[in-house]
């Protein structure tokens, strides 16, 4: 098995950093589901770093420490239980952007089914691609099955003036769509609201990203129809 | 010690190497004083990569500090044959910063980021104090590239240069630019693995 010359060539680019935007999207959702693509990137990450050596070095203007370590603090700290909303006036709508995710979630999780069958331990990390289509990533959503930890990347969300991306979480057993909070457009969201929830649940349901009114949805319901949807595939270890 | 076979400059590079390993080793267990020393030892690289690439100065501690917080999380993950402890975090440093500029809009040539100057654009990696055995090896192989392809490579590696920006630069259409680029990294690979 090897590359496809294009794949090597886009692989080397990606390393370099001179893939445009959309390529550079979607190289990066590529390789969360193609090992050998992912692989091709890391040895040439690892082929260019001895340059990063060479760097000079140049002083951050503050002390950056405290403000990380605030960070992964946070990021280890589980927030407040979600407000439980009833919220039956979209739920025949959401079921229906459900049931369509799942279509565009199977086309990508195809890949995974032979080695998932193979896997002795059930994988505990996972990701989905927020997406409109197949070659539209918007978001990559990160998840850690133990922990309960969500991150959540953007890859090439358009920014919304005066408006909010809000990130939900939909599965029959919920009953209505929770939310987990809203989404950074321009840098990686953490949470672990997902610690709240059944690991099946967790792991089975449809992620949605809506446009909510700045700052998240006023009411804890979504106020349109998702703009991006993804289903989680297994990470490979 | 350096043995016989080592100059200098690399065994200073090794022992460096070696305390950032033992020190990422401690980080992957979760050890903080130890990810404050990391911090300390490396963070004037690690800006250097970003502050180069990204053209605002928010941008650039916003990176650093993703950048951080996924050493923290992936310190585990690091493999010492690989790569240098410095270029393994400075990596995750630039992948940070090129997601940013990738993401908004490409770099421009006319938003430099303050204290630089047109002529120091490009990082001269034969600059370097300490030279690690694999960058010795980079930069010989980079020396035999012709020099336009070798300066858009590093423009590229050290400041994020788009294709457009380096076919602004060079004076060449875009797809020529791309074309360079890509077999200027085949070239890099096949004298590195000879």
């Amino acid at each position: 098995m090897s590359l496809l010359p294009d794949d090597d060539s886009a692989a080397a680019e990606f390393a370099l950093g001179t893939l445009e935007p959309g390529e550079r999207a979607t190289l990066a959702a590529r390789r969360l589901r193609e090992p050998e693509l992912d692989a091709a990137i890391r040895a040439w990450e690892s082929r260019l770093s001895p340059l990063a050596e060479a760097t000079p070095p140049i002083e951050p203007p503050v002390d950056f420490l405290p403000a990380i370590e605030a960070r992964i603090r946070a990021a280890a700290t589980p927030p407040a239980a979600d407000d439980v909303a009833a919220l039956t006036r979209h739920l025949a709508r959401w079921r229906a952007a459900a049931m369509g995710a799942t279509g565009i979630a199977a086309a990508l999780a195809i890949g995974f089914v032979a080695r998932e069958a193979a896997r002795p331990a059930a994988p505990r990390e996972f990701v989905a691609v927020l997406q409109k289509s197949a070659d539209s990533p918007a978001f990559i959503a990160s998840i850690n099955l133990d922990k309960g930890e969500l991150s959540v990347r953007p890859m090439a969300a358009p920014p919304q003036a005066g408006k909010s991306y809000e990130l939900w979480i939909i599965e029959p057993k919920l009953g209505a769509p929770r939310s987990l909070g809203v989404l950074d457009a321009s840098a990686v969201t953490r949470g672990s609201r997902l610690a709240g929830f059944d690991q099946a649940v967790v792991k089975d349901a449809t992620y949605a990203v809506t446009v909510e009114p700045e700052g998240g949805s006023p009411n804890g319901q979504p106020s349109g129809p998702p703009v991006f949807v993804g289903k989680l595939v297994p990470v490979e270890p | 010690m350096p043995t016989l076979d080592e100059t200098p400059r690399a065994a200073q590079a090794k022992a460096a190497s070696e305390d950032l390993a033992a020190l990422l080793a401690r980080v992957a267990a979760r050890d903080s004083a130890a990810f404050a020393a990391l911090y300390r030892a490396t963070q004037g690289v690690l800006y250097g990569v970003v502050a180069r690439i990204l053209t605002r100065g928010d941008a650039s501690g916003e990176a650093l500090q993703e950048a951080y917080v996924r050493i923290w999380e992936k310190a585990g993950e690091y493999d010492p044959a690989k790569g240098s402890p410095i270029g393994w975090m400075a990596t995750i440093a630039r992948n940070r910063a090129l997601d940013e500029i990738r993401r908004v809009r490409p770099a421009s040539l006319e938003e430099m980021p303050e204290g630089f100057e047109p002529a120091a654009e490009s990082v001269d990696p034969l600059a370097a104090r300490a030279r690690s055995e694999r960058l010795t090896a980079l930069i010989a192989c980079l020396g035999k590239l012709d020099a336009d392809k070798r300066e858009a490579v590093l423009l590229a590696y050290y400041r994020g240069f788009s294709r457009d920006a380096l076919a602004k630069r060079f004076g060449a259409p875009t797809p020529t630019i791309k074309t360079w680029l890509r077999r200027s990294l085949m070239q890099l690979r096949e004298c590195l693995e000879s």
